[in-house]
């Protein structure tokens, strides 16, 4: 089992989620988040007095997978999230442990 | 938590509120007017007969006898007062028609004067959410209390001795005719005559002030006391105590409003002063930029001067930061609430509907509003690339403050003039004050109501252009500048003296204002400090001040609160 993360633009995130569900997703949480990466932040200007904007909001997206969806999944969250400007977000996949599923108490890959 | 003395009873003011209920109870009887005075009319029965009728041009029905047998036209007039006498003998029935015709008048005057007020009072809804909107989230729920009691107290403040302070000579030098005159109302506590220095009559609203005409009066007047009231909250917010507060509001209603108030619209001596120092019509304030706004605005600016900026406003390096309004649809809308209430503002300031200049002022109300909105969008993309949604709510503000002076003796065109100099007047006063005096108002108060009110007044002695307002405060009633009818002139239509006079006047009024409230809250500051604690000011007022917050739903554990006890 694979755990996915993105970070990726808000205004990007109906079309990251249905490329997704055609892949036939169980599941999907989504955060928003604050952050910066190389994009940076910006400066405002308020009544005449400038002010930074340091953390940027973008969404992070959680999806766990069996071992062999992760690539067409990445690939998938790269491609519908690409602008191909500075400040897309990025990938990070990770292992897991063990799931669990609340109701059930099911165990493993059948609780995904 | 910090600020627990909130939750002691505070004997003192127990103490206070039953001395003022004892007060009240003595003067009752002694304030009512004595045998040789004019009675009070609390039933509205005697108010308006045969001698407020009067034609368009406001010549009175009723025909007076000349008593100056040394006037020049003293036998025609005597001429035409024995007509007069000798016809009305004639015809009884005229007479008493006349008398219906006058309590009808009085009564159109009436009910536009209350449903004007019952505007103005719409307008502390949109005092409310502007600057709540200004403010930051922490302390929205402190802002709206402030908003709030500011009503409240500056009220009970202005009943006690606010409105016998500025209206209480009124019949002397200003009596409202459209109102009946207001014949009770006519004794100074301090000077008299033509120099008038404060009211005397009217005390807790009895006696003499428990009379229709004069309590018609007292609604429409204390609704804009109440606007200089919210005016400040504007300045301080984010960092008074609440008590402190309070005491301001009390300030405010008691005596710094009713003072300048009674000076210039109480008979008093600056409205005097063209009779006095043949200073043109003396000191000329139509709707209150200057006993209004101006007022509110200099009291402000001591305030916000003594209390000092918010924590991290200013660097270590003396340069401002920025902290963004926090919902600009409630500072649009508070906004929008403001125009629409001056829209009882200005045209109600005739105290009547008899008088057809009210189409005039409300549509120059409006035109100087869009151009000081219009020119500090403008302004702003000029200097900063981007228009600021906050600047254009106060240019609009600022085009309003600045025509409510001048609003009933200018032309359209000079409107918008005026409206085009108050936006440009409120965004470098804006920025004077954020980054030369160090001065933080969070809600741009100094500079919308202090500097537009006081340029307002001065545009009274540049474009008044005389169609209006002849025998104004006394002066000119039969002729002025060598013309019959000729009002209000100012500047750029011959009379620099009225320009002058508003220069000075106004000038005079924003250093007496800022003078006597920085003197007395300087003092107050001393003896306990009006700003709440520095951890206080970090975590927002909201919840040490009143126990809530404005949106409680923002903490993790109040998203859904009492779902476990409905489970159960």
């Amino acid at each position: 089992m694979k755990r996915i993360e993105a970070i990726i633009r808000p205004s990007k995130l109906d079309e990251v989620k249905e490329r997704l569900m055609t892949l036939g997703i169980t599941g999907l949480t989504v955060s928003e988040v604050k952050g910066f990466g190389r994009q940076k932040g910006h400066t405002e200007m308020y009544r005449g007095t400038e002010y930074t904007v340091d953390f940027l909001p973008k969404i992070l997206i959680t999806i766990v997978v069996a071992e062999d969806l992760v690539d067409p999944i990445a690939k998938a969250i790269a491609d519908s999230a690409r602008t191909g400007k500075i400040g897309d977000g990025k990938i990070f996949v990770s292992s897991l442990d063990e799931v669990m599923r609340i109701r059930t108490g099911e165990r493993g890959s059948s609780a995904i | 938590m910090p600020n627990v003395s909130l939750r002691r009873p505070k004997l003192w003011l127990l103490k206070a509120v039953l001395a003022i209920l004892f007060a009240q109870w003595l003067c009752g009887p002694v304030l009512v007017a004595l045998a040789d005075d004019p009675q009070p009319d609390p039933a509205g029965i005697s108010t308006g007969d045969k001698a407020s009728t009067s034609d368009a041009g406001g010549n009175s029905f009723i025909l007076t006898e000349p008593t100056d047998k040394t006037a020049s036209d003293y036998a025609k007039n005597k001429k035409a007062f024995d007509e007069f006498q000798a016809q009305a003998a004639k015809e009884p029935l005229a007479m008493k028609l006349a008398d219906n015709v006058g309590h009808l008048r009085i009564s159109t005057n009436f009910s536009w004067t209350l449903l004007t007020g019952y505007l103005v009072l719409f307008m502390q809804a949109g005092f409310a959410l502007l600057t709540c909107g200004l403010v930051r989230k922490k302390n929205a729920g402190h802002l709206m209390m402030l908003n709030f009691a500011a009503y409240v107290f500056a009220f009970l403040a202005y009943y006690v001795c606010g409105f016998a302070f500025q209206y209480g000579g009124a019949a002397i030098n200003a009596a409202p005719t459209n109102l009946g005159g207001t014949p009770t109302l006519n004794h100074f506590l301090l000077g008299g005559g033509l120099w008038g220095f404060l009211g005397g009559k009217g005390f807790f609203l009895s006696g003499p002030g428990y009379d229709a005409g004069s309590l018609c009066l007292t609604l429409f007047e204390v609704v804009f006391m109440e606007t200089a009231g919210y005016i400040i909250v504007g300045a301080i917010c984010e960092r008074i105590t609440f008590w402190a507060f309070i005491l301001c509001e009390l300030f405010m209603g008691a005596i710094l409003y009713p003072s300048f108030g009674c000076w210039v619209w109480g008979g008093g001596w600056m409205s005097q002063l063209g009779n006095t120092m043949g200073l043109a019509h003396g000191y000329v304030d139509f709707a209150g930029s200057t006993v209004v706004h101006g007022v509110g605005g200099f009291a402000a600016m001591a305030l916000a001067i003594i209390l000092g900026p918010r924590l991290g406003k200013y660097g270590p390096d003396g340069k401002p930061r920025a902290f963004p309004a926090h919902n600009l649809a409630f500072v649009v809308v508070g906004t929008f609430i403001l125009l629409f209430g001056w829209m009882g503002f200005n045209p109600g300031s005739t105290l009547g509907a008899s008088d057809l200049r009210i189409s005039v002022i409300a549509v120059n109300t409006n035109l100087s509003a869009v151009a000081g909105s219009a020119t500090a969008m403008f302004l702003w993309y000029y200097m900063f690339g981007k228009p600021d949604i906050t600047m254009a709510c106060n240019g609009m503000l600022a085009g309003l403050v600045a025509i409510t002076a001048p609003c009933a003796f200018v032309s359209p065109n000079s409107s918008v003039v005026i409206g085009i100099l108050a936006g440009i007047v409120v965004c470098l006063g804006v920025l004077f004050n954020e980054r030369v005096i160090k001065v933080d108002d969070p809600c741009g108060a100094i500079s919308v109501h202090g500097y537009c009110g006081w340029l307002g007044a001065v545009c009274v002695g540049i474009f008044a252009d005389g169609t209006y307002g002849a025998g104004w405060n006394g002066v000119g009633a039969t002729t002025y500048l060598g013309k019959a009818g000729q009002g209000v002139t100012g500047l750029l239509y011959g009379d620099y003296r009225q320009f002058f006079t508003q220069l000075g006047g106004a000038t005079f009024m924003a250093l007496y204002i800022f003078g006597f409230t920085y003197l007395v809250f300087s003092l107050v500051n001393s003896a306990s400090s009006m700003r709440v604690s520095k951890e206080v000011e970090l975590e927002g007022l909201d919840v040490p001040e009143f126990g809530m917050e404005a949106y409680p739903e923002d903490r993790v554990e109040m998203i859904a609160p009492g779902a476990q006890v409905a489970r159960a």
